[in-house]
């Protein structure tokens, strides 16, 4: 029998490349020996992917995608399938808990310069997904058909308005309707389902190949291909299988017990993951007291009432999300990591974080006159970080990096 | 690194406070609470492991509210299981359509339209309520009318002023007015201020509810508990596996606990081949 089963196995490697793909990829693939827990976040994140399209194929089966019957049907799967709620709330957890890792797993990359020569592609592609993930959230979020679906909708779909010339129709394109209705839940239905979780896997898997062309990075900005044993691997690296494996076990395990305690007693996170508003059905005639976004896209909804001009805001919440995918262009620095950065570097990069927690509270919150003048401040300090970026990491000194890791 | 962090955490600070400084300023010229007139909402704790207060709350709302609000999204025969009423009990009791079946949906007996007409607004659907406004939100408004014969109802409400809906429950709370008081004036040492005499000085203050005696069947006491249930319920038919999500919780997290503790002892155990 298992002489069999040993003859099918190498029938079928010799025509495609199992065990080789298996090594080179995965239980042989060399991972730098020494990094930090900025580094697992990555692995989170895939992890965080696979929960998403699991629960979400599971949440299809009883959603109904028709205006009379979205709301109904999400209550329905609360109350009458059996452990539906543990499927719904993984989901709402899952996105929430997914752009978390990502936001930490961007941050790492601008800690410790994962986008430098010749890291541009895997950066861009990162940078790709996150702007289909934000697409993938806002299409999600309309499908309950609650109150704050239904006017978030309005607000981002308007913001196709603003656009000179095509705007009108581009708007009324985009909903399928002269108003948001069943036309515009439906086709949401169809991009979040199938169209953008195909890109999405797509650049994942773009993400992961030019990753392991380039190899991975690490905290200390160590080339660790300089230095290689007598078979051609990196001296400073430990095999993917089992060191990295084990690693992110942990950081699996940790992750896990958060996303437990958050969908078993928290679930609606305090009205940042569900919105309460989002317990009513969507009813085009009331609008709600005030309308916020989740709080992932907080930062930039933040930018966009920062600019009193709606093509403005438009322009620069876009350029916000933009800036990103020329970051391997504007660091002129010498070295990877902020280690042995110059203190310009660091300062900017704290001002930057700062900056983008207060822009995501902003966004949460009502406005005020001084919270106004606080998003111009934040929204500045945000550009100013890229935009800067090439005299301050050129001018400054920076300390020796080591040979070896 | 540990230089980096340094700087990172001077920065830090510097602009915690700086925005701290900011929402404090904000705070202080925050829109109404959510409770509007009446202030901070009284805080409710659910207890969704107590079922007689859950069965007292179904037999007040179906007795009270059900007749113009409905359940939509809850199931009679659901109801009567979690809340463990037999179902014959429950159905002699607790439903007065003799037609409706334990899988029905409580869609409620007051046709929208004609209620529209009569209110100025159908009564909502209550099966969310506690998720959209939350428990505290409730357990204040039903406690908190008043009389106001300026009003359709001979009533208003601190919590949601202007309200469409009559004091069902004034039959049982009594006739609650808005009352102003004498309150002592508190020194800036902290303590009761007083005039040169010793006597407290007192100043007027306006908002304060307060039952006429003897016109409720129940007493404060027994009033709020008939609430506290009331609204119990309304959180338990806001999500009905509440209660299970919450004890089933508690394995989930011990699990992964256990799974990290594991994992991360295997970890150490391989991290010694290449880290001594």
């Amino acid at each position: 029998m298992s002489e069999m089963a040993g003859k099918l196995f190498s029938w079928v490697n010799s025509r495609l490349p199992i065990v080789n793909t298996f090594e080179r990829h995965l239980s042989k693939h060399p991972v730098p020996s020494k990094v930090n827990f900025w580094y697992l976040f990555g692995a989170l994140a895939a992890v965080t992917l696979i929960i998403q399209i699991v629960s979400g194929i599971w949440l299809i089966m009883p959603y109904s995608n028709t205006e009379e019957q979205a709301f109904s049907s999400i209550e329905y799967i609360m109350r009458d399938v059996d452990y539906g709620w543990v499927i719904r709330y993984i989901h709402t957890t899952g996105a929430s808990l997914f752009f978390a890792v990502v936001y930490l797993h961007m941050f790492r990359g601008l800690l410790y310069g994962s986008y430098q020569k010749p890291k541009e592609l895997v950066w861009i592609f990162g940078c790709t997904i996150y702007l289909a993930m934000m697409a993938e959230g806002f299409l999600g979020y309309v499908l309950p058909y609650g109150q704050m679906s239904y006017w978030g909708a309005q607000v981002i779909i308007s913001l196709f308005g603003a656009i000179p010339y095509i705007g009108e129709s581009l708007e009324l394109w985009v909903r399928g309707d002269y108003y948001i209705s069943g036309i515009t839940v439906s086709r949401f239905f169809a991009l979040h389902v199938v169209a953008l979780p195909l890109v999405l896997i797509a650049l994942v898997f773009l993400h992961l190949v030019a990753l392991h062309e380039v190899g991975a990075g690490n905290p200390e900005g160590v080339d660790i291909e300089e230095y290689l044993d007598d078979d051609g691997v990196p001296l400073d690296s430990v095999p993917f299988f089992p060191y990295k494996v084990l690693n992110a076990l942990v950081a699996i395990g940790v992750f896990m017990t958060v996303f437990s305690i958050i969908m078993f007693f928290f679930p609606e996170g305090g009205g940042y993951f569900i919105e309460m508003a989002n317990f009513q059905e969507a009813n085009p005639l009331v609008t709600p007291e005030h309308i916020a976004p989740v709080w992932y896209y907080a930062p930039f909804y933040t930018m966009l009432r920062a600019i009193p001009d709606p093509l403005g805001g438009l322009i620069v919440m876009a350029a916000a999300v933009a800036i990103f995918f020329v970051v391997p262009w504007l660091d002129r620095s010498k070295v990877a990591s902020i280690r042995y950065k110059g203190i310009f570097s660091k300062i900017a990069l704290t001002m930057f974080g700062v900056s983008f927690l207060t822009l995501g509270y902003l966004g949460t919150v009502g406005v005020t006159e001084i919270r106004k003048t606080m998003s111009v401040i934040c929204t500045i300090i945000y550009f100013a970080y890229f935009l800067l970026m090439p005299i301050y990491t050129k001018y400054e000194s920076t300390k020796e990096v080591p040979k070896r890791l | 690194m540990n230089k980096t962090l340094i700087n990172s955490r001077n920065f830090l600070s510097i602009f915690c406070i700086l925005a701290s400084a900011l929402l404090l300023n904000n705070s202080m010229a925050a829109e109404g609470g959510p409770c509007k007139d009446y202030g901070e909402c009284d805080n409710f704790k659910y207890s969704l492991n107590d079922i007689e207060s859950l069965q007292r709350g179904a037999s007040t709302y179906i007795n009270y509210c059900y007749g113009c609000h409905s359940l939509q999204y809850s199931r009679w025969g659901r109801v009567a299981t979690d809340l463990q009423i037999p179902e014959d009990i429950f159905f002699e009791n607790l439903v007065f359509d003799k037609t409706i079946k334990p899988g029905d949906l409580m869609t409620g007996s007051m046709p929208a339209e004609e209620s529209a007409k009569w209110f100025g607004v159908a009564p909502p659907d209550l099966t969310l309520v506690s998720r959209y406004k939350g428990d505290d939100w409730i357990y204040s408004y039903l406690r908190a009318y008043y009389e106001d014969a300026s009003k359709q109802y001979g009533v208003n409400n601190l919590v949601y002023p202007g309200t469409a809906m009559p004091n069902v429950l004034m039959a049982l709370q009594g006739n609650q007015r808005l009352i102003c008081k004498d309150i002592p004036v508190i020194a800036q040492n902290g303590g009761e201020k007083r005039d040169e005499l010793g006597n407290p000085v007192t100043k007027e203050k306006c908002g304060f509810l307060e039952v006429e005696e003897g016109t409720g069947q129940l007493n404060k006491e027994e009033f709020d508990s008939l609430i506290y249930d009331l609204t119990n319920f309304l959180v338990y038919v806001g999500e009905p596996s509440k209660a299970t999500r919450e004890r089933i919780g508690w394995y989930v997290v011990f699990y992964f606990l256990i799974f990290t503790a594991l994992s991360s002892l295997l970890y150490r155990e391989y991290h010694k081949d290449y880290n001594h």
